[in-house]
């Protein structure tokens, strides 16, 4: 798994207590005041433990890697109290393999492993709000509070972090039962053991090398029985994604992940209800955000755009009732988009469905995820135009009532489950149990 | 004059009765090895429709998208569809055990015929139904594509797709049946001909269109807007 270069450098440290990982692509700009905060936070909080702080990059071309290595907080200005017994080493490698956040982490990974970690935190490369306390907060609960797994808590925009708000969060939380808020926040701590289980598994190569790496850890983590908490970190400001970005695939690849592992954790989830709340480290505070734009008119237009043109695809995946309500809503939309509102329950019902088909269809998937965006779309418009003058804890409030709709729709997702997984004659049966449910 | 009229009845009933003693016992034999074939073809269906266990081949029809690459909005139901194709082989089995028991020349002729045919009539069917999957999958692909992209009439370009890929499917049907040879291949070239030329005419004013736009354009135009649809990702 790991290169010759990554070997030596692994060998050349021997061991280390931490690492901390931070996965890479262009981000010169940013990196360098990341790997100066992990590097105070390692210094500060855990003076007497080895440490490593390590970017995994994929191939940057504006001097990222030389910036990881010339960061320093070796600077009159920075006065630590505790003087640290042993030095924080930096390194800087390339990831080989498919070109994504899923094959830096497993770099990082298996460096840890190599390093005999006992814990190890990852942190995003564009991070602007990251404080050496950050790392505290990732990684003393693993090291001193046996959990396994310490998912991110921030304050976040209104309008940041949708796929987490609308998708992610709501849906795991119905399937799993544990109300971890933000399932693919990026940022990380995590146990020894849990990296070698990560590390096991042979699934590095599909949408995990990618943007699905971060629900394919939460979820393994809870699906698996590890111990999870949350540590709340304050705000999470970033650099504006990269406007190439492609949208759909990211959405492809996080919701693909996501339904990917409902079918191998189906035991899991199938006889839990309800949800209970995760352990939460730190202390929370309210912090000023950054406004987010968002353009609602042209979200609502690709979401009439998509009724139009994409109905016939989303037949293969929504149930008759289903798509009937959306063409009434959508109808609605057509005549007053400023009145476009898409409910909480069709909105569960529309995710649940999609599950549905991605189990049933696997050919299909791929077209049909990328259905997907409109819709994604369309709920977002929904979500600003609803909470437009709400407060963060207003809106925190009209999102936990979207988790409560996919908590209820359960039912008719087992119903649907149930019947994508069977052949015709037991469809009937499941039909009949959907329109109960 | 009798004698003239009794001799020429006489010998036009020796070759009524040889045609018929020629005739008969083959179109008898015909007939009941025809009854046989549809009494086995019925008792076949019947049986497989009951106790054929084809799970599997329904799963299959389903996941692989056949089912929906064929329109349908239920899935296809395979124990049915292999019962009705093993009835129409037996009976056309039967059907041509029937014509070779005349042992003539043309009946020689047509059971060859149809015995050399049936294979590659089977292997044409199978190019059209793979073309017609394929075309489904891929005028489905360009549909979701075109319509995340915003490209301009993404139903008539996926029809395009589709009608493409079917029609590239017919092409190599009919080549496997040696079928108007030259009249599809002569078609497809002119069609794919046609196709190269528009791309390139199309890519060559989008770049010329894109090129001076870019020199025109200020620095950053429109980034704004397209960024708002995912920085709240």
């Amino acid at each position: 798994m790991l290169t010759e270069e990554a070997r030596r450098a692994a060998a050349a440290l021997g061991r280390a207590d931490i690492v901390v990982g931070i996965p890479s692509y262009n981000n010169a700009r940013t990196i360098g005041h990341v790997v100066r905060a992990a590097q105070a936070g390692l210094a500060k909080y855990f003076p007497q433990h080895s440490a490593v702080i390590l970017n995994s990059d994929g191939g940057s071309r504006d001097g990222t890697r030389e910036a990881v290595l010339n960061a320093s907080i070796e600077e009159p200005r920075l006065l630590l109290l505790s003087t640290p017994l042993l030095p924080v080493h930096r390194l800087s490698l390339p990831y080989h393999g498919i070109p994504g956040k899923g094959s830096a982490f497993r770099l990082i990974f298996a460096i840890a492993r190599e390093l005999k970690a006992q814990a190890c935190a990852v942190v995003d490369a564009d991070l602007r709000s990251i404080t050496p306390e950050w790392i505290d907060l990732l990684v003393r609960p693993v090291l001193y509070a046996g959990y396994d797994f310490v998912a991110p808590y921030y304050h976040r925009h209104k309008y940041d972090g949708t796929i987490t708000n609308s998708i992610v969060y709501p849906l795991t939380r119905a399937l799993y039962g544990l109300r971890v808020r933000q399932p693919i926040g990026g940022d990380f701590g995590i146990s020894a053991r849990l990296l070698a289980r990560y590390l096991q598994r042979n699934d590095w190569e599909t949408e995990v090398a990618r943007y699905g790496i971060d629900i394919w850890m939460t979820t393994i983590a809870i699906a698996e029985g590890y111990q999870v908490c949350q540590s709340f970190l304050g705000a999470k400001l970033h650099d504006a994604k990269d406007p190439a970005t492609d949208l759909t695939a990211m959405l492809q690849q996080v919701v693909g992940s996501v339904f990917t592992l409902m079918k191998e954790y189906e035991s899991v989830w199938r006889n839990r209800r309800g949800s209970r709340p995760v352990d939460l480290f730190g202390f929370r505070f309210d912090v000023g955000l950054d406004p987010i734009p968002v353009n609602v008119d042209r979200m609502v237009k690709v979401l009439l755009a998509g009724y139009r043109d994409l109905r016939e695809i989303w037949a293969l995946a929504l149930s008759k009732n289903v798509l009937e309500q959306l063409a009434v809503v959508c109808r609605q939309a057509e005549s007053n988009p400023r009145e476009w509102r898409m409910p909480d329950e069709l909105w569960a019902r529309i995710i649940m469905d999609f599950a549905c088909a991605h189990r049933a269809l696997p050919v299909e998937r791929g077209y049909l995820l990328r259905s997907l965006t409109p819709l994604y779309l369309g709920r977002v418009a929904s979500f600003v135009l609803e909470t437009e003058s709400m407060i963060s804890a207003e809106v925190e409030d009209r999102i936990e009532q979207l988790c409560l709709a996919f908590e209820e729709a359960k039912t008719y997702l087992i119903a649907r489950w149930d019947a994508a997984g069977s052949l015709p004659e037991a469809r009937k049966e499941a039909g009949r149990l959907e329109v109960k449910a | 004059m009798i004698g003239t009229l009794h001799e020429i009845l006489e010998q036009s009933w020796r070759r009524l009765a040889e045609t018929a003693t020629a005739i008969i016992p083959p179109l008898l034999a015909g007939i009941v090895i025809l009854l046989v074939a549809w009494v086995v073809a019925v008792l076949l269906r019947l049986l497989l429709v009951r106790l054929a266990r084809t799970a599997w081949l329904d799963r299959f029809l389903l996941e692989s998208g056949v089912c929906s690459a064929m329109g349908r909005s239920r899935p296809l139901q395979a124990a049915p569809l292999v019962a009705a194709t093993i009835y129409w082989l037996v009976l056309l089995i039967g059907l041509l055990t029937a014509l070779n028991a005349f042992n003539t020349a043309l009946t020689n002729r047509i059971v060859e015929g149809a015995v050399f045919l049936l294979p590659k009539l089977a292997v044409a069917a199978l190019i059209l139904v793979a073309g017609v999957w394929l075309a489904q999958f891929l005028a489905r692909s360009v549909l979701v594509w075109a319509a995340n992209e915003g490209v301009p009439q993404p139903r008539k370009l996926s029809s395009g797709v589709r009608v493409l890929v079917v029609f590239l499917a017919v092409v190599a049907a009919a080549d496997h049946l040696n079928f108007a040879r030259t009249v599809f291949l002569g078609a497809f070239l002119l069609l794919v001909g046609g196709l190269v030329l528009a791309g390139s005419i199309a890519l060559g004013l989008s770049a010329h269109y894109a090129l001076r736009r870019r020199l025109t354009a200020p620095s950053g135009t429109g980034e704004g807007e397209e960024r708002s649809l995912w920085d709240h990702l």
